[in-house]
């Protein structure tokens, strides 16, 4: 069954009188469960695809359905309250906020959906721990390396338990090692509580952690594979 | 979202600039102390302007006076009984002057020199009068029943001397007064009216009963200093007397004043009012008092008013730490609206940032205002021991803080703070989480 699924998603930009095309009709639907990889070099609308899928944006034209509702139409509270349940988050800089410890960061988004702080905290100890971060649950963001940070990152979006989890970039700031880390880590999280993860990464290495790759040029789609040899797919069986 | 967590959230934010925040803060502190010193000025005036008042006459008593050029025209019997038709007067007395160029009042060769006053002698106990020695009329009395003044004693001049015919009432080394010529308790008075000074005939002397002497007290109307005080209708009688004598014309029926004491402060401007539509003027202290306060909130309206512009100062302050707040978290707080933070969570944690800036800033100025307060007023202790201060200083205080002004201040700052919020607040709620994501 599809959880997502986009038809037609047309994006122009007008600067001034001049048009810019980010997305030509472009048309994918994702299962549940589905690691999948949307592929381009710089400027070919990666990121405008996935921020269209996640509500930031509206597309010019074609339609967004998750989990069989069209939320092509909703308006700015109602994807804040969709986005609370259904979708998480991470953030090439991993945006975690310096206020905050790691632990009050990965609780946050269950903060915002009015849990109580208790549970909220339990479920937060849970998911740093998975993370393999239990023992830096107090530290600040500035207390820690950029491949912790992304950890805790992760363990953000993770927590809520949503529908779909949307990365832009997720190691655009790590060096080749740590990338390498945290997409093993991303992935195996992913397989672990079934989520359905849409990567977005310039990065082709990067591409091989997905069990399928959509390559996008210059706002078109020009493939769409799946890859049965993923990589980090043999730790789990 | 919960309150709790965005209040936690609020001060996480406050804490984690926490020099911005306490400069800010030092701003909102600046500006409600000016508020509360300056307000504080003024209750103190206040309040020694009404302790000064009261010494000066009593607020319920008000004192009619006849119209026309001749002030006591007009204040006859008739005026007394339609003054006496007041609902809300306690009690009433006429004053009729009669002075010692009228009626003599004799004891052996000394004579009284004062002010005899005719009034209704059994009302003097409902104006406040108090007996020293004796004791005050009640019901029956005779018309030669007289009341002494505290200071009367001194009022009494020996007819047998030129000159150096008086003893001062002033006290010598060790404190103590001079004995006067006569004992007002013990002697014994006879009153005569005067004669023409080319008469042959020969005074008639009236016995009369001292029932006592009054309590000094300047604060009445009139005062029980040097003075005799009888009944109205017998003073008119002597100088009915006389004016028959001395073959003077004019009448003898008008009092020179009426006095009339009302049952509270509260009915005095409205019976005021009544006895000038009647035709009569009056006085009173409480219209006096009336005046005075509208001055004094004037004065108070122009120190709230500087004080308040100090912490209109410091609300822009607190809209300038908002704003700037939000240029440097345009992005977190597009991340915390990614995460799925709804808008109005974010204008809340915004106002309540800016609320709390402004009750941690009335909250410390209250502390430093009754610093200040104490100060001033230890310091106006000084001066007025030292003889100086004047009326801002009769050994009172000239910094009053009141209990409601701790919360009413500490409620405005707040609220100056949530006001100062609401701008920034709204420019947060507005930001787009996708150009806020996008930024660097
Ligand atoms: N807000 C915008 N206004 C105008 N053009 C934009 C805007 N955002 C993106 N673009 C253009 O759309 C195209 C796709 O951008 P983007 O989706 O960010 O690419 P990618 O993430 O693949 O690098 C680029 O040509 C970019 O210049
Ligand atoms: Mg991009």
């Amino acid at each position: 069954m599809n959880i997502i699924s986009i038809r037609d998603i047309r994006k122009v930009y007008h600067i001034g009188t001049e048009k810019v095309v980010a997305l030509g009709r472009i048309s994918l639907s994702v299962a549940q469960g589905e690691i999948c990889c949307i592929l381009g070099t710089s400027g070919s609308g990666k990121s405008t695809l996935l921020n269209i899928m996640a509500g930031l944006e509206r597309p010019s034209r074609g339609n967004v359905v998750i989990g069989g509702t069209d939320v092509t139409r909703y308006n700015e509270k109602q994807w804040a309250l969709f986005r609370q349940k259904n979708i998480g988050f991470i953030f090439q800089s991993y945006d975690l906020l310096p206020t905050m410890t790691a632990l009050e960061n990965v609780a946050m988004p269950l903060a915002f959906r009015g849990m109580d702080k208790e549970i909220r905290t339990r479920k937060a100890v849970k998911m740093l721990r998975a993370v393999r971060l239990g023992n830096r649950m107090l530290h600040r963001p500035t207390q820690m390396s950029g491949g912790q940070q992304q950890r805790v990152g992760i363990a953000r979006a993770f927590v809520a338990r949503p529908r779909l989890i949307f990365a832009d970039e997720p190691t655009g700031n790590l060096d080749s090692k740590t990338g390498r880390e945290v997409m093993e880590l991303m992935v195996s999280m992913a397989r672990k509580y079934r989520e359905t993860l849409i990567i977005v990464t310039h990065d082709p290495e990067i591409a091989k952690y997905a069990g399928r790759v959509i390559k996008i040029h210059d706002g078109s789609k020009i493939s769409d594979e799946r890859n049965t040899e993923a990589m980090g797919t043999k730790e789990e069986s | 979202m919960k309150f709790r967590d965005m209040i936690s959230m609020s001060f996480a934010n406050l804490f984690h600039r926490r020099v911005r925040t306490v400069l800010t803060v030092m701003g909102v502190v600046i500006g409600t102390c000016a508020i509360i010193v300056m307000l504080s000025l003024g209750f103190g005036m206040r309040q020694s302007m009404e302790d000064l008042m009261k010494s000066m006459g009593d607020l319920t008593v008000i004192t009619v006076y006849g119209s026309g050029s001749d002030s006591s025209e007009g204040l006859d019997d008739s005026a007394l009984k339609d003054l006496r038709k007041l609902p809300e007067a306690a009690a009433i007395t006429p004053v009729y002057f009669l002075d010692s160029s009228c009626v003599a009042v004799n004891c052996r060769k000394y004579q009284f020199q004062g002010m005899i006053y005719g009034v209704a002698m059994d009302t003097l106990e409902k104006f406040g009068y108090e007996a020293e020695t004796g004791s005050l009329p009640e019901s029956d009395f005779k018309n030669t029943d007289i009341l002494f003044g505290s200071q009367s004693a001194y009022s009494f001049c020996d007819t047998s001397r030129k000159s150096n015919n008086y003893v001062e009432p002033i006290p010598n080394k060790n404190g103590e007064l001079p004995k006067p010529f006569v004992d007002l308790t013990k002697n014994r008075f006879t009153l005569s009216v005067n004669l023409p000074e080319d008469s042959t005939a020969r005074n008639k002397e009236e016995k009369l009963r001292v029932l006592g002497t009054l309590k000094e007290d300047f604060s009445r109307n009139p005062s029980p200093s040097s003075c005799i005080f009888m009944d109205y209708a017998y003073a008119k009688e002597l100088r009915e007397k006389y004016n028959k004598l001395n073959k003077v014309k004019g009448s003898s029926d008008f009092y020179d004043q009426i006095i009339l004491k009302m049952n509270s402060i509260d009915v005095v401007p409205e019976a005021v009012q009544k006895i000038t539509d009647l035709g009569y003027q009056s006085y009173s202290m409480e219209s006096q008092r009336n005046e005075v306060e509208k001055q004094l909130r004037t004065v108070q309206l122009i120190l709230g008013g500087l004080g308040a512009i100090s912490l209109l100062v410091a609300a822009l302050g607190i809209t300038n730490t908002m704003v700037m707040s939000i240029y440097e978290r345009t992005r977190e707080i597009g991340i915390i609206k990614v995460l799925g933070c709804v808008v109005w969570n974010i204008r809340a944690m915004f106002l309540m940032e800016a609320g709390a800036i402004g009750f941690l800033g009335g909250a410390a100025g209250i502390g430093i205002s009754y610093g200040i307060s104490a100060f001033l007023n230890s310091l106006a202790a000084q001066m007025s021991a030292s003889g100086g201060g004047g009326i801002f200083a009769m050994g009172g205080k000239i910094s009053i803080i009141p209990i409601w002004l701790i919360f009413g201040s500490i409620a405005f700052s707040t609220l100056i703070g949530i006001i100062s919020g609401i701008l920034p607040a709204n420019r947060a709620m507005k930001i787009s989480a996708l150009t806020a994501i996008k930024q660097e």
